[in-house]
């Protein structure tokens, strides 16, 4: 079983497609259409270039290449989850960075060892997939959680500070704020998990039963990856939140101004 | 001799541009009971964070036990002293839980704190069934109370108290300056426009508004 091709024709007729959108926008002057349009020629320019780049990077399969391409993806990764917020890029930059290396090298290493077993992971088309959707996963999360955890000590200084003023330790007065901002980044990920198989099949798993693999591998695949992927969001998000509040409070506890970016 | 517990030499806060406080200096001595007086805006609550660290003068210093507060003093005096800010936003849930989390940080983990809780109830009339209340679902008054509570079971013997009768009734007001007036060798620091504050033994220190 082979899976078909689709032809540049085929491409053409799904562009075609969109014409129904458009058609509907202009109408009833929804002012989308430029959006749409623009949007779907950016992305079809993005995917052809990796596209092409991944050809390149399966054909090679070298592992210094591999890793150097692990490394541009934390690189963006850690460079999104900072400017998303309204945090300042400079100052927090490097800690996030460095979460993002350690908890997602460890989660591969762990994946690799223990889950796959027989190994695979140096294989850049299984490496170059499953650490882009730890990453794309472990990120959103991270911009979250980072996001919520400072923004939350800023609009509640004053429970903050009564911590301090009972005696709290920084880490015991900062607690409550760590609670909240990890279970905001887990929450999205548990809705998901639980409507999984049954109200939508998965991108990854679509895609390997499309590849022509059995219902049951990608299945297995699915479980094993939504797990990992839980467990790497919250490492990332821990590691985030301590390495980022070694440089975000002065000597005195106090939440440094400048790690907000001006209003 | 007299103790010296805090000193503000000198300071000046500066905000938005605006110097509000200018050459502000006061020296407290153990078992001083010192009320802060001044209009709204004029920089009282922000010298009294300075005593814990909250807050840092632009110019000046403040000093506690004659060593001018740096990081690592501030630290040493949260654990020693009281603050009480005018927000009464402490955290959530269960009042009972809340209070509970005060005594697992490990400078509280030895206070037998379970033992007094009843007798600050009902010295400051409040039912025991408030404990069993969402902290957030409380009145302004007994919030205050339950935070002037926690304040007290953390047996401190300094207090920097920030309106901490604003929302309370004519007859609590009383109770809880005389409480907090009464004890000789407990030194105060209250910012209050209350008239229970002002009192004798009281030493009255206008802060701005010339």
């Amino acid at each position: 079983m082979t899976t078909p091709v689709i032809h540049l024709s085929g491409i053409f007729f799904a562009f075609l497609l969109l014409a129904i959108p458009v058609f509907i926008m202009h109408k009833t002057h929804l002012p989308m259409v430029r959006e749409t349009v623009w949007s779907f020629l950016r992305m079809s320019v993005q995917l052809a270039l990796a596209g092409l780049f991944l050809t390149v990077l399966f054909e090679y399969n070298n592992p210094f290449l591999n890793v150097l391409w692990l490394c541009v993806m934390i690189t963006v990764a850690a460079y999104e989850s900072v400017r998303k917020q309204e945090l300042n890029i400079k100052k927090l930059y490097l800690p996030t960075f460095a979460a993002f290396v350690i908890a997602v090298t460890l989660s591969l290493i762990y994946f690799e060892i223990l889950v796959l077993q027989d190994g695979g992971l140096s294989e850049a088309r299984y490496l170059i997939p499953i650490a882009g959707m730890l990453l794309g996963n472990s990120l959103g999360g991270t911009i979250i959680a980072v996001s919520l955890f400072y923004n939350d000590i800023r609009r509640n200084e004053n429970r903050y500070i009564s911590a301090l003023s009972f005696g709290a330790q920084r880490t015991e007065a900062l607690l409550p704020h760590f609670r909240t901002a990890l279970k905001s980044a887990l929450k999205p990920s548990l809705g998901n998990v639980a409507v999984m198989g049954i109200v939508f099949l998965p991108g990854m798993m679509t895609g390997q039963l499309l590849a022509g693999l059995s219902p049951m591998t990608a299945i297995s695949y699915q479980i094993v990856l939504m797990v990992t992927i839980y467990s790497t969001t919250t490492v990332c998000v821990t590691l985030a939140i301590i390495l980022t509040s070694y440089i975000s409070f002065d000597g005195f506890g106090m939440l440094k101004k400048d790690i907000f970016l001006k209003k | 001799m007299d103790e010296e517990i805090i000193r503000y030499d000198n300071v000046s806060i500066v905000f938005d541009e605006t110097t509000i406080i200018e050459h502000f200096s006061l020296p407290v001595n153990k078992g001083e009971k010192v009320i802060l007086r001044g209009p709204s805006g004029s920089g009282k609550s922000t010298l009294l964070k300075m005593a814990q660290g909250y807050a840092r003068p632009d110019t000046g210093t403040v000093s506690y036990r004659k060593h001018a507060i740096d990081a690592e003093t501030a630290w040493k005096i949260r654990q020693e002293t009281a603050y009480i800010s005018q927000d009464t936003d402490i955290g959530e849930g269960i009042v009972r839980d809340l209070i509970a989390g005060v005594f697992t940080y490990a400078s509280n983990k030895s206070l037998p704190y379970e033992t007094s809780l009843n007798k600050y109830l009902a010295l400051f009339s409040l039912d025991e069934a408030t404990l069993d209340k969402d902290f957030r679902t409380l009145s302004g008054g007994e919030k205050q109370r339950i935070v002037i509570i926690i304040s007290l079971l953390l047996e401190r013997t300094i207090f920097f108290l920030d309106e901490i009768t604003a929302a309370l009734d004519g007859r609590m007001k009383q109770q809880v300056a005389d409480y907090f007036l009464s004890h000789k060798d407990w030194t105060v620091i209250a910012i209050s426009h209350d008239e229970a504050w002002y009192r004798e033994g009281s030493r009255i220190i206008p802060v701005g508004g010339n």
